[in-house]
């Protein structure tokens, strides 16, 4: 069983510090996912996993191992890199066969897995060729057979599907996703595709400026977000975050947004906690506003069909809302619309901070 | 692939300059087969009446070429070896490992080679005699490397800079140490500048002559360029015939080594960077 675990990591280039504390225990045989906007220290903390990063302080394990001072070499991981870092120079059966060249694993036994691993990802016809005569797709599956031909305890990818074209991409998903079903490793997998870490992760961690902000499976960061961050970078068209106003009247609660009164429901309300500030920030998801029918008005101020379904951007007395609406719908910018709002799944947050500040139980 | 139209003004132009250039090469040659007869006519001849090979016999034979040209053998190959051997090293020092005065270090070698070499001659003797090797080839080697260093750096910092550091994380990830990846990845991605670097430092030494007038006076330590000249031009005579036959013989290293390498030196200022 190999876990692997950061331990009140610190990390720091001279004097700027990329990521201050993170402390994160990934399970045996997850799919995890760094997920956050460039710069966030997805790829640090991948880099120092892999040791091609020095860490300035705390501990990462993988395993019973503390692999803090252990070379690259010495950690049984192996890698995938966004620029797939094929050896130009040695053709393919070569460049898959390297890692176990390097650890002096006998010649009939590299052919064997060299055999499996081409048969595995259909790169029988190319072992002969060179990195260069290869298609972008073709490359991945090589980087990938690499890293698999060694069978090592935990697989690093680096952005390994974002030089693809977005078929390919959703191909390759399905066979990454597939893969790990199989080889049930435990893979850690850096992105700023959230798609991509939505589809494929058993948890994800998202990352801002160094600093965890959530980790937890794909739904819960989806339903629940911890802070607004996380609710903003997940989902697309991203949620509606405006700035509203929380008032309580004897057993309600009601907030306002904008023009809004948005009157709470008495599960969310009861879950505030009692130091709720009143200036809050309010969340709410394309999929939980009605368009069609309700107690508000709004302007359409842009429709964007996409087929099987529309996205509408709603102007509601100075609070803009993005919707999603299943199917065509014949709206048109410029006309007024009724529309509604599933208040049990609106997002509280804390305006100062941005945490979350209710929890809707789960129905 | 389909060959392209010729353009006819480069042609114009580039032809000419062809000529010019390879005209005093082949007076050359054709000097070096005329009989010492057929030198000096009235309207120049073209090519000789006969041919004759007794200005190679006799400068072979009667003078010090062999050891001149085992000289500037020893020469000009230490020289690349020890160039090549630091600067590979250093180039990717400077360009993989982030340490106080990197940039700095490398602009300081840029500026020892903007100084003209003149400026260096004497100084470098006295030291050269100093520490007791004036008069050897290996003070000739020390004064080649004090100028082909600095240049052959720069040429494979730029060239190393080409490479993809994934490269060599990949490789330390596979397995390898530092040293293997940079074995394994490295010098294979960065052999065409090598080849070229040592191509240049090589032609660099073989051809020099101001550094080996002064800093060498025996014939124990001459190399061809001084040594030729000093045994075949006196105050009173040119030895035109002999002096053309040593020539020839002094550029047929330069020709193979370019025969052979010669596609790298074009391959390898355009190519750097390689898309993984």
């Amino acid at each position: 069983m190999v876990q692997v675990v950061f331990e009140k990591v610190r990390k720091s280039f001279g004097a700027t510090v990329a990521i201050p504390c993170l402390d994160l225990r990934i399970e045996s045989g997850e799919f995890v996912s760094l997920l956050g906007p460039s710069g966030c220290g997805k790829t640090t903390t991948l880099r120092m996993l892999a040791g091609l990063e020095q860490t300035s302080s705390g501990s990462i394990r993988i395993g019973d191992r503390d692999v803090v001072d252990l070379a690259p070499a010495a950690r049984d991981i192996a890698m995938v890199f966004q620029s797939y870092a094929l050896y130009p120079h040695m053709t393919v059966a070569e460049n898959i066969c390297y890692p176990l060249k390097k650890r002096g694993v006998a010649k009939a036994e590299r052919a064997t897995k060299l055999a499996d691993v081409a048969a595995l990802l259909q790169l029988g016809p190319l072992l002969d060729r060179k990195p260069k005569q290869l298609s972008g797709g073709q490359q991945q599956r090589v980087a990938l057979g690499r890293a698999l031909v060694r069978d090592p305890s935990v697989f690093l990818l680096d952005e390994p599907l974002s030089n693809l074209d977005a078929a390919l991409r959703a191909h390759m998903r399905a066979e990454l996703i597939e893969l790990h079903r199989r080889l049930g490793k435990t893979m850690v997998y850096v992105t700023h595709d959230q798609l991509e870490a939505m589809t494929m992760s058993t948890r994800i961690a998202v990352m801002r400026d160094g600093v965890l902000q959530q980790f937890a499976p794909p739904a819960e960061i989806y339903n629940h977000p911890a802070n607004a961050f996380v609710a903003g970078f997940i989902g697309t068209p991203a949620m509606t975050l405006a700035d509203g106003l929380l008032v309580r009247e004897a057993d309600k609660a009601i907030v306002r947004a904008g023009a809004l009164a948005i009157d709470l429901p008495q599960a969310l309300a009861a879950s505030l906690p009692a130091a709720t500030p009143s200036a809050i920030t309010v969340g709410i998801r394309p999929e939980d506003v009605a368009v069609g029918a309700g107690p508000w008005a709004a302007r359409v101020r842009l429709v964007e069909p996409i087929g099987h379904e529309t996205i509408v951007f709603l102007d509601a007395d100075g609070l803009s809302l993005t919707a999603r609406v299943t199917g065509s719908a014949a709206l048109h910018a410029g006309e007024t619309v009724a529309f509604d709002l599933r208040r049990d799944r609106l997002h509280l947050f804390d305006k100062t901070d941005g945490r979350r500040l209710a929890t809707v139980p789960s129905a | 692939m389909t060959t392209r139209r010729p353009n006819l003004l480069a042609s114009l132009i580039a032809w000419p300059l062809v000529l010019i250039i390879a005209f005093p090469l082949a007076w050359m040659l054709l000097t070096s087969i005329k009989p010492a007869a057929e030198l000096f006519t009235r309207t120049p001849q073209w090519l000789p009446r006969s041919i004759t090979f007794e200005h190679y016999t006799r400068v072979l034979t009667e003078t010090p070429f062999l050891q001149y040209f085992g000289n500037s053998m020893i020469l000009a190959i230490s020289t690349t070896v020890l160039v090549i051997l630091v600067s590979v090293l250093g180039a990717y020092s400077l360009v993989r490992f982030r340490y106080r005065g990197r940039e700095t270090l490398a602009a300081l070698v840029l500026f020892t080679y903007l100084l003209p070499s003149v400026v260096l001659i004497s100084p470098l003797y006295l030291m050269l005699v100093k520490v007791g090797l004036a008069n050897t080839l290996a003070s000739l080697v020390a004064a080649y490397m004090s100028f082909a260093l600095p240049y052959a750096l720069w040429l494979l910092r730029s060239f190393m800079a080409g490479i993809p550091e994934d490269l060599e994380s990949a490789a330390m990830v596979d397995g390898a140490s530092r040293m293997g990846a940079f074995v394994d990845v490295v010098l294979p991605q960065a052999l065409p500048g090598i080849i070229s670097t040592a191509l240049f430092t090589f032609i660099l030494a073989w051809n020099e002559y101001l550094y080996a007038l002064v800093l060498v006076n025996s014939d124990e330590a001459r190399p061809l360029t001084t040594g030729v000249m000093n045994m075949l031009i006196s105050a009173f005579n040119i030895e035109w015939s002999l002096l053309m036959a040593a020539s020839v013989m002094m550029s047929i290293p330069l020709v193979i080594l370019f025969a052979f390498f010669q596609r790298y030196l074009t391959s390898s200022f355009g190519a750097g960077g390689v898309k993984g």
